[in-house]
């Protein structure tokens, strides 16, 4: 009875035998940071697949550097979105290609559009919002003076 | 302290409009109008505080002004969080159109709170007893506005429960930091202008 449950045990042991070798499908490896040039390490991120936009095809962490990889399957646009926890979130749009999928290295997936802005878009945006605020306050006293008289 | 699109439940988005919109109309309505500019220019400087980042340790944050924007501004801090923050999510991509309301609520409030606890005191007290107000004030604002948000995502999903004590506890420097600036900046205005520190609303300080 007891040699039977070893046998068992061992052959159920085998039957989860676990294994592992280089992959031969390509990364795409991606580096998130903030404006100031911080990189935006150890933060929750997902990637959707061009087949399913609503469930995550992958998700994690990116890494000390702000790095994060996943292996895409199929080609078309691929989003990685990553998240702080204070609300700020970037999000890259990845044209995976079907020259890239057979492993062709002359071909890089192309970042469609990050909603990454840093320097003097950065800085034109800021001056456009304080604009905007003060244009708009002095609409509201325009007014009032208007129905004053 | 934005809270992000996709995280809060239906009934927690549509209570943050609600007070949010609550809050607003009551602030344009105690706005004085000779005071609109101020609270342009203040909605201003909240609106590029979240480019500042400030190091904590081996992260940064950035300032969020709260007990300064709600002593200066009164209830008017509402419509000028509310404005601020549309644009930040237009122009900068920051939060969202959907938390928009959660997150005036968790930055606004505490804000009015600050205002309504300490604006009157740090206006007639002082030396080291102003001092002691103003930096009450800013600790204050910031740990209501985290508390504020761990409330949002606690009451959206319990499992946000460990996020939103990680928020809390991440905070308490930034709480720190924004308390001296505050006592700083009391110190200061009633030093020059101590007419900003009676708010923006009608009859507000009188």
């Amino acid at each position: 009875m007891a040699a039977g449950l070893v046998l068992f045990s061992a052959a159920a042991a085998a039957a989860h035998g676990i294994g592992y070798r280089h992959s031969e499908k390509k990364p795409v490896s991606l580096e998130f940071s903030y404006s100031t040039g911080e990189a935006m390490s150890y933060l929750d991120t997902r990637v959707y697949s061009p087949k399913d936009e609503k469930f995550a095809f992958q998700s994690g962490r990116t890494d000390e550097a702000g790095r994060f990889a996943f292996t895409p399957d199929v080609s078309g646009l691929w989003r990685v979105v990553v998240r702080d926890e204070e609300g700020h979130m970037a999000e890259a749009s990845v044209n995976v290609t079907e020259d890239f999928l057979k492993g062709d290295g002359n071909f890089l997936p192309e970042i469609v559009h990050g909603d990454h802005i840093e320097g003097a878009e950065l800085a034109l945006r800021a001056v456009l919002g304080v604009s905007l605020l003060f244009n708009l306050a002095a609409g509201v006293v325009l007014r009032r003076n208007k129905v004053k008289k | 302290m934005h809270i992000s699109e996709g995280v809060l439940s239906p009934q927690m988005l549509a209570a943050g409009w609600a007070i949010a919109g609550a809050g607003t109309v009551v602030g344009l309505k105690k706005l004085d109008p000779d005071k609109i500019v101020r609270v342009a220019f203040f909605s201003s400087v909240f609106f590029l505080a979240s480019l500042v980042n400030v190091p904590v340790g081996p992260s940064s944050t950035h300032l969020s002004l709260i007990a300064p924007m709600g002593l200066i501004l009164g209830w008017s801090v509402f419509p000028a969080v509310l404005t601020a923050l549309a644009l930040q999510a237009i122009l900068l991509r920051f939060g969202g159109f959907l938390a928009l309301g959660a997150n005036t609520v968790s930055i606004a409030l505490p804000g009015l709170i600050v205002y309504l606890l300490f604006a009157a005191g740090v206006r007639r007290c002082a030396g080291s007893a102003a001092a002691v107000r103003s930096f009450a004030a800013g600790f204050a604002g910031v740990i209501l506005s985290a508390a504020g948000v761990g409330v949002f995502l606690w009451l959206s999903n319990p499992a946000f429960t460990n996020a939103a004590k990680f928020i809390f506890v991440a905070h308490l420097p930034l709480a720190l930091i924004e308390g001296s600036l505050t006592l700083f900046m009391t110190g200061f205005l009633k030093k020059t202008a101590p007419d900003i520190l009676s708010g923006a609303d009608r009859h507000s300080g009188e």
